[in-house]
């Protein structure tokens, strides 16, 4: 009734004249504040930015407000108006990490190759350090003769052996006088021309890149004393980094490791000339076109992959069709208006469906056990589900068919109730029995609005990874093909693959997610196509 | 007039009649273009009669042949609906809480592990409540706000690039977020260094992530615009409304049942999101109920079923009396959107 | 245009003087901060583990940040190792993850942990056992401070009060009990449908099967695998025979091994130190048997895995010194002291690596130090990252053997996977 108020309001009085009435105050106010708030953040994160180096985002945060202020600041550009805050949030959140996605397809990424090539030998080299037998062990006290954060810094070393006291820079180890410190509780607490640090401050500054880090006081024989806690100790370091000839030596075995491609092909290893590895750490490399060729080339990949798409496929149009009929049966039996309890029908129906998808998938898993789960009971049946791959993929459709038929119920009730009912009483009349009445007018219009429900139901089917992940983890596997289970759907196979215990492989992980979407597009494409859903977007 | 074909008659009555029919909050037709469009408030008074004078009479055999049957069915369903709800309830009073002694009907009742639930200050769980509601209250607003605005340019405005940008949306929504998890990481370990408020294991850094699917209802609600005569447009602005007056005074009311049922879609897809979550929220006090309760699960299933139960059915109970409260929205409003005007 | 300008100006002045003040305020402040500290996460202490060891944790934890002056934060974190290799890559990660000592493999790999530096007094402290599994490559990564292998729970009320001298003996009495309606099952091993590797691996060694040999330093071997072996074909013989006789089953899992037998439900179980409160919950404080998994008759001893619950310090996190100064601490607070693994025990209620410790809650503690006992015959989880390629097919295998399949067929399928892996990593 108010918009029908509203609308003849105005035909009763004077006609409106002015195309461009003037932005209301309210509107003004809230362009200040848009303006104020995008100048206040800037100043605000600037110094954290000059401080951190992330100048990326510094560039999109100005670029996203250059655009609002653009678009909101003038008259043009309408529909911009209405596009920009999801199109901004789209691009920032999921289009950028697409292309970040694709970007990490063409590397080696993944579990021993996460450090570049330089950190990778720093802490080949570094973790081999050992305490040197019987070496020293001194408690610690950082001084500073300038501030506490920028130094220069001294260790201020007491042996807790032999309660001697020293100096140490990265250079030189000097000994110290009882003149010339102050030693309270067998650490120093006082010398002249020094500022101790108190044990915050020392931790503050010893992270990666902090002044301390690094931090070493030579002690002879190849010896460095180091930080250890607020101790220092003696330690060497028996593998020393040949830059010019790219080796690493093992100084107390003679050992020469040098870097070689390992049989996976996208990674190199240190290895001695028995090719016997120094360590696992391998680092990152671009790897091309390499993660691509290995989904179409690698004949341990294809396999499974081929067999997962297949059975994806199946999945998702088990899950839709059955939902789907199931759905639309109940709502065409139920959609009777002379039907007591419709509301209490409709009301139990929608349960499934507003209980979260999680809960209701690791109660249903357990409903599968073969002998204490439910379905077994309840059918008196022995069969064991979820233990052999057909049995396992009929218990994850129809898991996914109590978990899905709600909201088909929903839709299509909905759908039929828009049908208007002067078709049905026309095709009565004219002497079409129930069920032909159904078929060749209800159903055909039917489809129509819920064609498209359906295709976006199939996609997200394709990709419903908690419906694998939570009931199966995509088991049962088979003995002679550990990464890919009987359930396995493309997502969840992508997911182990990715995240797995059994060595992350990221880089191509999405180089098959990247193939993943394109599939999932392509299959919509069609489908929209056949449903001639496309064409009618105007 | 109420039967007069909306193409033929600019009246602001039958348009409203037709969005209220469309949007199916009634037993309406006219939700099909092709179809001669009949008004709400016509109709309805003889539906309701005929509902009465004939379920009354109908008995016997003939009962049976036309309702009875129906009912038949209706229960089976009921039950295939209500039984793996059923067990979850029983779990959530079963004193012992195992698996091993749960059953179907629940043969002790007690109410320890809902007491439980507030008491473990490992698993604050009302506090990973309200965290879930946050999340989701504000990814519901700004996401179906964000939906409608672009359905709004996308069904009323016509611009270069238009038809385009609606497909390759479409695509782009296809991608599944988990997938670019690893880059999700980075980029808000990134923002983190900056903005440490938006960072990882932050709300507000979670609900940034869930925003990445901000257009994520266009579809549904564009539908819906669609099925709104233009000629209310042309009515309002005659009388002198902007873009912006069209758009938050006219339409978006008009709206409303679209709106609500799109909202509880996203409402209920963000309480079940917990792979992002996981990897997102980690301290206890920034959890969801999701990566919450999988955590505990996952922890010791054997004997966490009972607290795991009890939590469920306290998530499930808003959401369930929700879906009641609204259901005379929802039966029409998901297909409002998907049917053409 | 003059509209744009006014709004602009209008913004500028109002955001000019918001700054200001804001300015003032924020930028005062971290003027100060930067003079006695710079930026730095909310807390002097991150520490990551899992739901379950988090009270245990927090309870040292907290120690050493009172003795410290310092706030501490332990997280319970879903997908601990995963998460933490990601996050510390990304410089997000916490200081410390505490979890079991087979992560390391995979974690050394990766460089995300560092060595720590133990004198060899304080090493002398812990069990040889807990130190040779948290030894990596000849180095020390981590602090160890419980040890957690498998024994054999049996129901005193089914099977009677007596100590099975071996394994033929309790599944015989089981399988009494059974047969008189006492109890549903004889013997429950987790198998489930994945199978379940860790739980089948006294009933693997006792019956001759091992996995991995070790070379001369004691360090597992990839090269030499067990599984596709006559002997380990042969004991996969001596599972397939026991699931032919319905002693195990692939409906028994790890979810439902435990409540089934607290239940009343089971003769024996093969369970950890995890399974105890739940098990004195369900059949009373004295209503079970507990001692080492003996082995089968006329065969090996059976030697299950350990594995040692650890403290490792992460290679990027931002709190390096009291990270150290914690795990490797040998005075008040630290972890290398008798009070903090005290309350580690108390907390928790597993085994301590500690040797004294142990040894003073031994009597106290029966069942502990039957657990203890137990870890002494065990071996410690092989930590190499070839053991990632090696659990899923063998679990396969194991299922697929309880299941019926051939031992032969299953056992050397698993193996020609397990090797063809390992040698593509």
């Amino acid at each position: 009734m108010t918009i029908t108020d509203k609308l003849r309001t105005p035909t009763d009085g004077p006609p409106a004249r002015r195309r461009r009435p003037p932005a209301s105050t309210g509107v003004y106010v809230v362009k200040v504040v848009g303006l104020t708030l995008i100048a206040a953040t800037l100043v605000s994160v600037l110094p954290t930015v000059v401080a951190t180096g992330q100048w990326g985002f510094l560039a999109v945060f100005v670029a996203v407000a250059a655009l609002l202020v653009a678009v909101y600041s003038t008259r043009r550009a309408v529909p911009a108006k209405y596009l920009v805050p999801g199109v901004t949030m789209l691009l920032l959140f999921l289009v950028y990490p697409i292309m970040l996605t694709f970007q990490l397809s063409t590397t080696n990424y993944g579990d021993g190759t996460r450090s570049s090539r330089s950190e990778a030998i720093t802490r080949i080299v570094g973790t081999s350090a050992v305490q040197v037998p019987g070496g020293a062990v001194y408690s610690l006290v950082v001084g500073t003769q300038g501030t506490p954060t920028a130094g220069p810094f001294a260790f201020f070393l007491v042996d807790t052996q032999t309660d001697q006291v020293f100096r140490g820079t990265q250079t030189e180890l000097t000994e110290l006088g009882p003149s010339e410190v102050t030693v309270a509780d067998g650490t120093v607490a006082a010398a002249d021309g020094w500022t101790m640090l108190t044990r915050q401050q020392v931790n503050a500054i010893s992270g990666a890149d902090q002044p301390l880090d690094g931090f070493t006081v030579p002690a002879g024989d190849n010896a460095v004393i180091k930080v250890q806690g607020f101790q220092a100790i003696t330690m060497r370091t028996p593998l020393v980094y040949d830059k010019k000839a790219d080796t690493i030596t093992n100084t107390d075995t003679g050992a020469v490791y040098h870097p070689e491609r390992s049989s996976s092909g996208d990674r190199s290893f240190f290895v001695d000339a028995d090719g016997n590895r120094l360590s696992n750490q391998s680092w990152g490399e671009n790897v091309g076109a390499f993660n691509y060729e290995r989904i179409f080339t690698d004949s341990r990949i294809t396999g499974p992959f081929l067999s997962i798409f297949l059975w994806t496929v199946v999945f998702a149009t088990a899950s839709v069709g059955l939902t789907f009929f199931l759905g639309l049966g109940l709502a065409v039996v139920l959609n009777d208006p002379r039907l007591r309890f419709q509301r209490f029908y409709r009301s139990a129906l929608v349960l499934p469906y507003a209980i979260p998808g999680f809960i209701s998938l690791m109660v249903w898993s357990g409903f599968w056990n073969q002998r204490f789960g439910l379905v077994n009971q309840m059918l008196g049946l022995d069969v064991n589900w979820l233990g052999q791959t057909w049995s396992a993929r009929v218990a994850v459709i129809l898991t996914n068919l109590w978990m899905g038929f709600p909201y088909m119920f929903l839709v299509c009730t909905g759908a039929l109730q828009s049908i208007p009912s002067e078709l049905k009483e026309a095709a009565a009349i004219d002497g079409a029995s129930g069920f032909t009445q159904f078929r060749k007018i209800t159903f055909p219009l039917l489809l129509v609005s819920v064609a498209p429900l359906l295709v976006a139901a199939f996609a997200f089917n394709f990709n419903n990874f908690n419906a694998i992940q939570l009931l199966t983890r995509g088991g049962p596997f088979s003995s002679d093909n550990p990464t890919a289970g009987g359930t396995d759907i493309l997502i969840s196979y992508t997911y182990r693959l990715a995240f797995g215990t059994g060595g992350q492989q990221i880089g191509f992980a999405s180089a098959v997610s990247v193939v993943l979407f394109v599939l999932t597009g392509a299959i919509a494409a069609v489908q929209f196509r056949a449903t001639r859903f496309l064409e009618d977007v105007n | 007039m109420s039967a007069t074909p909306p193409d033929k008659q600019p009246d602001a009555d039958a348009a409203q009649e037709q969005v209220l029919g469309v949007t199916g909050v009634r037993q309406a037709g006219g939700g099909l273009a092709s179809a001669p469009v009949a008004g709400a408030a016509g109709r309805r008074p003889v539906r309701r009669s005929a509902r009465h004078g004939v379920a009354d009479q109908v008995r016997g055999a003939r009962w049976w042949r036309e309702l009875g049957w129906r009912h038949a069915v209706g229960i089976v369903a009921v039950v295939y609906a209500l039984v793996p709800v059923l067990y979850l309830f029983s779990a959530s009073v079963n004193p012992v809480g195992s698996i091993a002694t749960t059953e179907l009907v629940p043969r002790d009742f007690s109410l320890v592990w809902f007491s439980e639930l507030g008491n473990n200050p490992q698993r604050p769980f009302y506090r990973w409540l309200a965290n879930t509601v946050t999340v989701a209250a504000v990814v519901v607003v700004v996401q179906i706000f964000f939906s409608t605005l672009a359905a709004f340019a996308f069904s009323r405005l016509r611009f270069k690039g238009r038809r385009p940008g609606l497909l390759s949306l479409l695509l782009i929504q296809m991608f599944p977020q988990v997938l670019a998890t690893v880059a999700l990481f980075r980029i808000f370990s990134a923002v983190g260094q900056v903005v440490p408020a938006f960072g990882l294991d932050t709300l507000a850094g979670y609900i940034l992530v869930m925003l990445g699917a901000s257009l994520g209802q266009v579809w549904l609600i564009k539908g819906a615009f669609d099925s709104i005569p233009r000629e209310l447009d042309e009515a309002a602005k005659i009388d002198g409304a902007g873009h912006a007056g069209l758009f938050f005074r006219i339409l978006l009311p008009l709206l409303r049942p679209v709106l609500v049922v799109t909202g509880l879609l996203v409402f209920v897809s963000v309480i079940a999101e917990f792979m992002l979550a996981s990897i997102f929220l980690r301290s206890t006090d920034v959890k969801t109920v999701s990566v919450g309760m999988y955590g505990v699960l996952l922890g010791d299933m054997s004997n966490n079923l009972g607290w795991f139960a009890a939590a469920s059915v306290v998530v499930a109970l808003p959401v369930i009396l929700l879906f009641q409260y609204l259901q005379r929205y929802i039966v029409g409003g998901i297909t409002a959107g998907s049917v053409k005007g | 245009m003059r509209r744009i300008m006014q709004t602009a100006i209008a913004a500028t002045t109002v955001a000019l003087l918001a700054t200001a003040c804001g300015g003032s305020g924020s930028g005062g402040s971290t003027g100060k901060a930067t003079e006695t500290a710079p930026v730095r996460g909310s807390q002097d202490l991150v520490i990551w583990t899992d739901e379950v060891k988090l009270p245990a944790i927090k309870a040292v934890a907290d120690e050493f940040g009172k003795a410290n002056g310092i706030t501490v934060d332990v997280q319970a974190v879903v997908n601990t190792r995963a998460d933490f290799i990601t996050a510390n890559q990304a410089g997000n990660g916490p200081d410390i993850v505490v979890g079991a000592h087979d992560w390391l493999g995979q974690l050394v790999a990766n460089g995300s942990v560092d060595p720590v530096q133990l004198s060899a007094d304080t090493i002398a402290m812990y069990s040889d056992k807990s130190v040779q599994a948290v030894t990596y490559d000849g180095q020390v990564y981590g602090v160890p401070y419980s040890i957690e292998t498998l024994a054999l729970f049996c129901n005193k009320s089914a099977v009677g009060d007596q100590a099975f001298a071996t394994l033929d003996d309790a599944v015989a009495a089981g399988q009494a009990a059974k047969d008189a309606g006492k109890v549903e099952s004889a013997l429950n091993v987790p198998v489930g449908i994945a199978g379940d590797p860790y739980h089948m691996q006294p009933l693997y060694t006792s019956a001759g099967g091992y996995l991995f040999g070790t070379t001369d330093d004691g360090s597992h071997n990839p090269d030499d695998l067990g599984v596709g072996t006559a002997a380990g074909i042969k004991a996969g013989q001596k599972i397939s025979a026991l699931g032919q006789a319905g002693v195990l089953s692939t409906a028994i899992t790890a979810d439902n091994a435990i409540g089934l037998f607290a239940a009343g439900k089971a003769g024996c179980l093969v369970s950890g130190p995890w399974a105890l409160s739940d098990v004195r919950k369900g059949l009373g404080d004295d209503g079970y048997t507990l001692m080492p998994i003996p082995g089968f008759a006329g065969m090996d001893p059976a030697e299950p895995f350990a594995g040692v619950n650890s403290f490792f310090i992460a290679s990027n996190g931002k709190n390096k010194n009291f990270a150290q100064a914690f795990v490797t601490g040998t005075t008040s607070g630290g972890l290398n002291t008798v009070e903090a693994m005290t309350t580690l025990f108390e907390a928790e209620n597993r085994p301590p690596a500690m040797t004294e410790v142990r040894e003073a809650v031994a009597v106290a503690n029966p069942d502990v130090e039957t657990f203890a006992a137990a870890a002494d015959a065990a071996a410690p989880m092989p930590a190499i990252p070839a053991m990632d390629q090696v659990w899923t097919p063998l679990g396969v295998a194991y299922a697929n053997i309880v299941g019926g399949a051939d031992a032969a067929t299953e056992m050397t399928k698993a193996a020609e996977t397990i090797t063809a892996a390992v040698a593509k990593s």
